[in-house]
């Protein structure tokens, strides 16, 4: 046990050492991509730069990326499907929380539509957006309060895939005149790109409240100290 | 330009297959291969007319120029490997249909993930930019993790979780290379990398951490551990699946990188390095898998052993000869190719014997060879592959990589292709002696359907043929590649 410790110490500190010298010793890059992205950012359609680079000049990686994100909620269905007792009903039946719930809310709805928004120039987008709607919607989880709509599976299906959705349908028509794939007309790149963002952020809050809402009641935790309370059989 | 349809349909098809398999109800979802599998091989096939027809090409995805965007490269080798993809995969899909209909409902998640292992796979073929391959591994290997845990059992899950860790640390050390790589010379594209990288410590602290987290994720000797639990328990389409694709695409990003980057920037030792690793994975794995009990556990030590013979490549192509790093490069893509038939073929048929006697117990197979032969001829060909008998893949790759060895003067290397075969030949005869025992004179087992025995055949079948006919992939594969004309 302590050989491994010391192993897994050396092999640490060994890689930390490499890296340091690695990044210390580095050239200066002979290409300057932030040149090109500047000169490029008049026919990509957002005035922010990383939008620029994630929506539209790098937009493959990022239509990826969205698959990453379904495939963890397409996993977390199947074992979920797999144990099928229900998850029980979280919640702290407090009227304080309630009463804060009520503030707390419409204030993030607000922030999630302006950080959408604030994507084209400045810092901000679908992924910051989809991740405030995913905390109010873990908030209102533990609050205890329920919404029929999210226990209706082919509601939140398609709710979970309208994004990746849209922008592969999106990446695919706009090739009929004859480009390729995910070349978004000029003309009309900003509004594309903001349909597919608007898109995208429900389907990433969705998804990462489904990963939350998909997650085992701790009754299967056997390192669960109320687990261990309950009558074994 | 040629494929400008059928490219994109490449990666785009099986992703809309992939979300809309999840949309369907159960029942449903196994029936998309229906429409899936053919535009799969028409969109296969075209790109290889593209590239005979027409060259090798580069895609411009976004019609963004290759530093500011991403491009996609079809080459000899992308269309290959394509090719292969459709095969494999559609074959296991054809079985996968039928067999998971005596499984739980919660296993029809096997056609979604199956659509998006598809899309990372076919994204992996065609990258060619090292952060878009990060992306392709992710995709791939989420989506094979998932298909580990499928049945859900609590081996299955250990098994899927232990398969995770290792592919996120192997990612990450990945991730970490390329992080690095960009932060020197400003660009994610392999042949503006090619052309700017030079030999410094950040190139090589780079390549040694994407050489490292590429060796976890390809199961080499000694990273392997994950690899024979998660292989040899999953469902039997998945083993296949996993063992013949996804373990290949890690080791051809590393080839990949090799080729652009690896004998300039190495250390010398670094190739001979991976080749000893290699010949250490063909002898543990070999005896792993002879002195195995489980069906599925012996074939999963055989690609732990297979696997090590892809590495030669590294010292056979590096400061050699031409001839002798051609002769390399075309005997490491047969056994690839070979490996990926004929290992489909054998856990399939391992499948489809474990289905007939309802055991994973090779020892109760005793005499199901007067039972079952069909089952046990699929196992056998696709054992006469792996042990690289002719006229078989296995041997022509073999013939091939001891023909670059005698070439380099590097004779040790062909002690490992003979004693190699030799423990091959001991595990898969280890599973024939006991099917051809005399047993009960009447017959147990259980029939499977047709179609599992069909499939398992066809798979085998290709694992020699592409022996018999090595020279026409062979001469595509070299399309666009270094190792050009002879």
């Amino acid at each position: 046990m302590i050989l491994r410790a010391v192993f897994a110490g050396l092999l640490c500190l060994g890689v930390t050492v490499a890296l340091g010298w690695a990044v210390l010793e580095r050239p200066a890059p002979v290409e300057n991509l932030p040149e090109r992205v500047a000169a490029a950012m008049p026919e990509s359609g957002v005035e922010h730069p990383i939008t620029a680079v994630l929506l539209n000049f790098r937009s493959y990686d990022t239509l990826l990326e969205i698959a990453v994100l379904l495939l963890a909620v397409v996993v977390a269905l199947a074992l979920r499907e797999a144990q099928p007792d229900r998850p029980e009903q979280m919640g702290l039946d407090n009227p304080l929380l309630r009463a804060v719930m009520a503030w707390l809310l419409p204030l993030m709805l607000v922030v999630a539509g302006f950080l959408l928004w604030a994507g084209a120039h400045q810092p901000g987008g679908a992924f910051q957006a989809g991740s405030v709607l995913a905390a109010a919607g873990v908030l209102l989880r533990l609050a205890g309060v329920t919404a029929d709509w999210l226990d209706n599976a082919v509601l939140v299906r398609a709710g979970l895939a309208l994004g990746l959705l849209t922008f592969l349908g999106i990446g695919m028509l706009v090739m009929l005149p004859g480009v390729p794939f995910l070349t978004y007309p000029a003309a009309h790149a900003g509004t594309l790109i903001l349909v597919i963002e608007l898109t995208l952020t429900l389907s990433i809050g969705l998804t990462l409240l489904s990963l939350f809402r998909l997650n085992p009641p701790y009754a299967d935790d056997p390192d669960d100290a109320r687990a261990q309370e309950a009558p074994k059989p | 330009m040629i494929g400008l349809w059928s490219l994109p349909l490449l990666f785009a098809l099986p992703l809309a297959l992939g979300i809309l398999s999840l949309l369907a109800a159960p029942a449903w979802r196994p029936r998309l291969i229906f429409i899936g599998l053919p535009l799969m091989a028409a969109a296969s096939l075209d790109t290889l007319a593209g590239l005979v027809t027409a060259g090798p090409q580069v895609y411009r995805l976004g019609d963004w120029i290759a530093p500011l965007g991403i491009n996609l490269v079809v080459d000899g080798l992308a269309v290959g490997m394509i090719l292969m993809t459709t095969l494999v995969t559609g074959l296991c899909a054809l079985y996968a249909r039928v067999y998971l209909r005596n499984h739980p409902t919660s296993t029809s998640f096997f056609w979604p993930l199956l659509w998006f292992l598809w899309t990372g796979m076919n994204g992996i073929w065609l990258a060619e930019d090292i952060f878009n391959l990060y992306v392709g591994l992710e995709v791939m290997g989420l989506a094979a993790v998932g298909m580990v845990a499928l049945r859900a059992t609590p081996p299955a899950l250990a098994a899927a979780m232990r398969y995770l860790l290792a592919a996120l640390l192997g990612s990450l050390a990945y991730l970490l290379g390329v992080a690095l790589l960009y932060s020197a010379y400003g660009t994610l594209s392999m042949a503006g990398l090619q052309e700017a990288a030079t030999s410094n410590a950040t190139t090589q602290v780079a390549l040694a951490l994407i050489i490292v987290g590429l060796l976890l994720k390809t199961a080499l000797f000694p990273l392997h551990a994950w690899l024979p639990p998660a292989h040899g328990g999953a469902l039997t389409p998945v083993s296949a699946l996993l063992s013949a694709l996804v373990i290949k695409a890690s080791f051809y990003i590393l080839l990949r990188m090799w080729l652009m980057l690896g004998p300039e920037v190495t250390p010398d030792f670094t190739a001979g390095l991976l080749g000893v690793l290699g010949a250490g994975a063909v002898f543990y794995g070999g005896w792993m898998a002879w002195r195995q009990h489980h069906l599925k556990q012996l074939v999963a030590y055989s690609t732990v052993a297979q696997v090590g013979y892809l590495f030669l490549f590294f010292p056979l192509v590096t400061n050699t000869g031409p001839e002798a790093a051609r002769l390399a490069w075309d005997g490491t893509l047969m056994m690839l190719f070979a490996h990926a038939l004929a290992k489909a073929a054998l856990f399939l048929s391992a499948g489809n014997l474990i289905l007939a006697v309802g055991s994973p117990q090779i020892s109760h197979l005793i005499g199901i060879s007067r039972f079952r032969p069909m089952s046990l001829f699929s196992f056998g060909l696709a054992g006469v592959s792996l042990m690289g008998l002719p006229p078989s893949g296995g041997f022509t790759g073999k013939w091939l990589l001891l023909h670059s060895a005698l070439l380099s003067g590097q004779w040790w290397w062909l002690i490992v292709l003979f004693l190699g075969g030799l423990l091959s030949a001991a595990y898969i005869f280890k599973v024939f002696r006991m099917s051809f025992r005399e047993g009960p004179q009447i017959d147990r087992s259980v029939t499977p359907p047709l179609t599992l025995d069909v499939v398992a055949l066809l798979l085998a079948a290709s694992a020699i043929l592409i022996g018999l006919t090595a020279h026409v992939p062979l001469h595509w594969l070299r399309l666009g590649m270094a190792f050009g004309a002879v």
